[in-house]
């Protein structure tokens, strides 16, 4: 992440794809604003972001389904801009698949190697190895509609790769199965991407497909790019609240900045001085701003004694509003009436261990400063 | 129990009150029978056809005497092979068979792109100003399209006015066989761009943008992804322009002036003019039968299920 200026710089050149400076306007609306980024050869980027985000604009304009506003996508080191879509070596997944209705699952296959003139003899070979990459050997004769939810996605992921593109793009190929198969079909996208170290860049909205599948996170709302980093520190330090929000379940208290020093910042919330660490990329804290302290609802203690939280700097009574058990973790709705009556949600991870506090009983919740992220306040938190 | 019943609004009431009353006129036992019953004026109209198709075959048989004027009391097959063997009715079946082929090619190319522009175009001011173009000529009705024509291809005609102009002596546009097809197109067109449109809205344009990031351009596109898919479409366009131009009278009688009949106008001489009935008769059947044996032979190539009949078992 860390990389001199030379480094990056030799990393752009071997980026099999380099967006800069991208931006896509529809009348008056920006979809994409100034978007740039690379992809390193055989990497798995994924772009997390709501719907309306801009993240598919942006991945059908690397596909060539558009041609931005402003800005130019490089593929190989060449600007595309002017090449049409059947022309980049790019194999593209679709939301709802696009599978070819009137075609048996291996001429759906074989579709790409005949549109791009392979040697006819080679075909039904190539076909059927990628049929058995995906787990469907022996599938080929079998019409689309005979086919389960979950064959056909690996007979899409068979004809995107089958032409052995330069570029995977998967434009939320996933969001229509239910959570089992995605869960499965997830690992299954990780597996052939190994396998083949094809670069990869996918687009969802779900944060835990981001997290699973992918090596870079990029983080987008209302067109822009709010954070890239790898999964672990997109989780560990947001860049501002709109990540803190977006990814994983986050609780919020507001109030302004009190004092600064490094990257320690003092605010004042309910009357309560409290503290967090600035690790944002957004405006430098100063005393006197509008700031929100993000803090995990995994990194709130919820106990009925105080000498259980006695190693936690700030410490609130509350009380239970709801308590929902999840199986593997217990999901506490807290009301905080010390600090103007927020909720926070809270998770126990150790449900079985620890007691079980039922809806009406007061609680304290507690944590530790270096786990509350605070961010100046001109991105809403919302 | 009372109270709360007097509670209910007025509207309930009132429905309340004309169930009741459908189920004393029309008792659930019954109600099996009401889709039946739904058919029933279809059938009727339908059934009423075919018994006017028995009496076309009765008089089929019967032979007109031209001394008397009487039709002959005993059957024969003379009528049919007074059409088979006769040089002028040979002259214009094949004239309104092969026409009816030129139509539904030409007319099918015309309307695939005109369709397709429609369905697919991003701008709603084009796909109303298509629609309104297409429905336009519904209002008008096919005879008085046809004296359209007239005024504008006559010989003192806009077209040859306009050619006048340039210096270019009248030409003769009408009264042959290309002016009565280029009438029969004109015709056809919004029917089958009416039956084109919703076969291709019914093919995701997601297909289009896959097939070109697999690395078809969109000549190839169009051949292996929008034109197989449309073909439902197509059979029921190309079927209906067919029978339809094949048994077309208004356009082969104005604009080919006497000079071009179709069949139908064949048909129309023996009934009203020569009075023939039994030939007229004759006529009438094989055109039923070639009719048919068309939609057969199409059927049998392409299957019944092009016309989308067996689309829920897909």
């Amino acid at each position: 992440m860390n990389l001199s200026n030379g480094a990056r710089e030799s990393a752009a050149a071997q980026a099999a794809v380099s967006v800069k400076n991208v931006s896509m306007r529809y009348d008056d609306f920006y979809a994409v604003r100034d978007a740039s980024f690379d992809v390193p050869k055989g990497k798995f980027l994924t772009i997390l972001g709501p719907s309306g985000s801009g993240k598919t604009t942006l991945l059908r304009l690397i596909a060539g389904f558009g041609k931005p506003t402003s800005g130019e996508i490089f593929i190989g080191g060449q600007p595309v801009s002017a090449v049409p879509p059947h022309k980049r070596v790019i194999g593209m997944v679709f939301q709802k698949l696009a599978l070819f209705p009137h075609m048996t699952a291996a001429q759906n296959v074989a579709f790409p190697l005949k549109m791009r003139r392979h040697d006819a003899r080679t075909i039904a070979d190539q076909v059927e190895r990628y049929l058995e990459l995906v787990k469907l050997g022996g599938f080929g004769s079998r019409r689309i509609h005979e086919m389960s939810g979950g064959q056909q996605q690996r007979v899409a992921i068979a004809r995107a790769l089958v032409f052995e593109p330069d570029l995977l793009l998967l434009d939320e190929p996933l969001a229509a199965l239910d959570v089992k198969l995605r869960e499965e079909m997830q690992l299954e996208f990780r597996r052939i991407q190994k396998e083949l170290g094809v670069t990869t860049i996918n687009v969802t909205h779900d944060q835990r497909e981001a997290m699973v599948v992918s090596d870079e996170v990029i983080v987008m709302n209302d067109g822009l790019i709010q954070q890239r980093a790898n999964p672990v520190t997109a989780y560990r330090t947001p860049q501002n609240a709109f990540v803190a929000n977006f990814i994983g379940v986050t609780n919020f208290l507001e109030g302004p900045a009190t004092s600064v020093s490094g990257n320690e910042v003092a605010f004042r919330c309910a009357g309560h001085e409290l503290s967090g660490i600035s690790v944002g990329s957004g405006p430098e804290i100063k005393a006197g701003m509008s700031c929100s302290g993000a803090i995990r609802a995994e990194q709130i203690r919820v106990a009925a004694a105080p000498e259980k939280l006695a190693d936690l700097t700030f410490r609130f009574t509350g009380e239970i509003i709801d308590a929902i058990f999840e199986g593997e973790r217990m999901v506490y709705e807290v009301n905080v009436a010390e600090l103007g009556g927020v909720s926070f949600r809270v998770f126990d991870h150790d449900p079985i261990g620890h007691t079980q506090f039922l809806p009406g009983e007061r609680v304290l919740v507690g944590w530790n400063p270096k786990d509350m992220h605070v961010f100046g306040n001109n991105h809403s938190p919302n | 129990m009372r109270n709360s019943r007097v509670a209910y609004p007025l509207t309930w009431r009132v429905m309340d009150m004309l169930e009741n009353v459908c189920a004393r006129i029309w008792p659930a036992s019954l109600h099996r029978l009401l889709p039946y019953l739904m058919l029933l004026p279809a059938v009727v109209l339908v059934g009423l056809l075919v018994l006017g198709l028995f009496q076309i075959g009765d008089a089929s048989l019967r032979v007109l005497d031209t001394s008397t004027f009487l039709f002959s009391e005993d059957y024969s097959l003379e009528n049919y092979r007074q059409a088979i063997t006769s040089g002028f009715f040979a002259v214009v079946a094949s004239r309104s068979l092969m026409g009816s082929v030129i139509v539904t090619v030409i007319t099918l190319l015309f309307a695939l792109p005109y369709a397709y522009l429609m369905v697919r175009t991003q701008s709603s001011g084009l796909r109303k100003f298509l629609l309104v173009a297409l429905f336009l000529p519904f209002f008008i009705g096919q005879v008085v399209r046809a004296y359209g024509w007239l005024i504008i291809l006559g010989n003192q005609g806009m077209v040859n006015e306009a050619l006048g102009l340039v210096g270019v002596p009248p030409v003769r546009l009408l009264y042959n066989y290309p002016a009565v097809l280029f009438g029969l197109i004109q015709y056809m067109l919004p029917f089958a761009v009416l039956m084109l449109a919703p076969a291709l809205t019914a093919i995701p344009e997601e297909l289009e943008s896959a097939a070109g990031s697999l690395g078809a351009n969109w000549v190839r596109t169009f051949r292996h992804i929008v034109l197989p898919l449309a073909r439902p479409g197509l059979v029921g366009a190309g079927l209906v322009v067919m029978t339809l131009s094949l048994t077309d009278f208004a356009i082969p009688a104005i604009l080919g002036g006497g000079s071009q009949d179709f069949i139908a106008n064949a048909i129309y001489d023996q009934f009203f003019r020569t009075s023939n009935q039994g030939l007229g008769a004759a006529l009438s059947l094989m055109l039923v039968a070639v009719g048919s044996i068309m939609v057969g032979v199409v059927f049998a190539v392409f299957g019944a299920g092009t016309l989308a009949m067996t689309g829920g078992r897909k």
